[in-house]
């Protein structure tokens, strides 16, 4: 008679959603997040859409532009985080002056980084933001 | 002319291809001309807004454009695919969006328009009536025109 193996404890995977209206940049950030252990990730291409897979899916991170056509970022950042006060946003923008920054920090966004983002910068700021909770 | 501005746009780009495009990059001379000197067959345009108001255009063959995006992505690229289209896009607002946080920090407000990226042949630039500043900048992949006009508002 076979013994039922044991079940392996399993880590749950990091669930992302990238948020930007470039392909080169959701494909960029794709790649750098698969290339972090047990990632699943998801797009969206502009604010609306974000809002709505986050309704979807609630991610444990999001990585938001801010300059989109149509609803931008900051506010996307702002409704997200109206619905969802616990949301952790992580802005990659190539908009980088002091205001947008605090802009984006009050509309709840809890890291910024600067484009290009390299891969360090991104796994640091994923780090921290998810150790702050 | 803001030309304060304008070597902010210049200086910023060639750092910013410096970064993602690798060492090899120059801006050999910088000349003013009476219209955007823009007609290869791949553009990608970004307009500017708030308290100046005015365009950069970057202008290159296509085969540029393709090496260029080519070296971004970490991949060959068989000709204009969307994702070339993106990168060459990607590359003039990461630009662009650099220029306008340090304009802004010194305490001009400015924004830009997300980038509008053509191709095709024989491509002209209608912008006649506006002195533009044109600046060649050299890569390992030819060469990419930035045509920069940008003005106070009156």
């Amino acid at each position: 008679m076979l013994e039922a193996k044991p079940e392996m404890p399993m880590k749950a995977p990091l669930t992302c959603l990238i948020v930007d209206d470039s392909a080169f940049m959701r494909f960029h950030l794709r790649r750098m997040m698969d290339s972090f252990d047990n990632v699943i990730a998801s797009e969206a291409a502009n604010g609306n859409e974000a809002i709505r897979e986050y309704g979807r899916l609630r991610p444990d991170i999001v990585l938001m532009d801010i300059v989109m056509p149509g609803l931008e970022g900051v506010e996307t950042v702002k409704r997200i985080c109206t619905e969802d006060p616990k949301a952790r946003v992580i802005m990659i923008s190539s908009v980088s002056y002091q205001e947008k920054v605090a802009e984006a920090m009050s509309a709840g966004a809890k890291w910024f980084i600067p484009k290009p983002v390299t891969t360090e910068e991104l796994r640091r700021a994923i780090q921290s933001v998810l150790s702050d909770n | 002319m803001r030309l304060d501005f304008v070597k902010i746009f210049v200086d910023s780009t060639a750092v910013l291809f410096r970064e993602l495009v690798g060492p090899a990059v120059d801006v050999p001379s910088i000349s003013m001309k009476p219209s955007p000197v823009a007609g290869r067959e791949v553009m990608a345009i970004i307009g500017l807004a708030g308290e100046a108001q005015g365009r950069v255009i970057f202008d290159m063959d296509l085969f540029t454009a393709v090496q260029l995006a080519g070296h971004m992505l970490g991949e060959p690229s068989p000709g204009m695919t969307p994702l070339v289209r993106s990168s060459i896009a990607e590359l003039a607002s990461m630009a662009i969006g650099s220029a306008i946080s340090k304009i802004n920090d010194g305490g001009t407000r400015l924004r830009m328009s997300p980038p509008t990226v053509i191709t095709g042949a024989n491509l002209v630039s209608y912008d006649q009536c506006f002195e533009t500043l044109v600046a060649p900048i050299a890569t390992a992949y030819g060469e990419v025109r930035v045509n920069i006009t940008i003005q106070d508002l009156d």
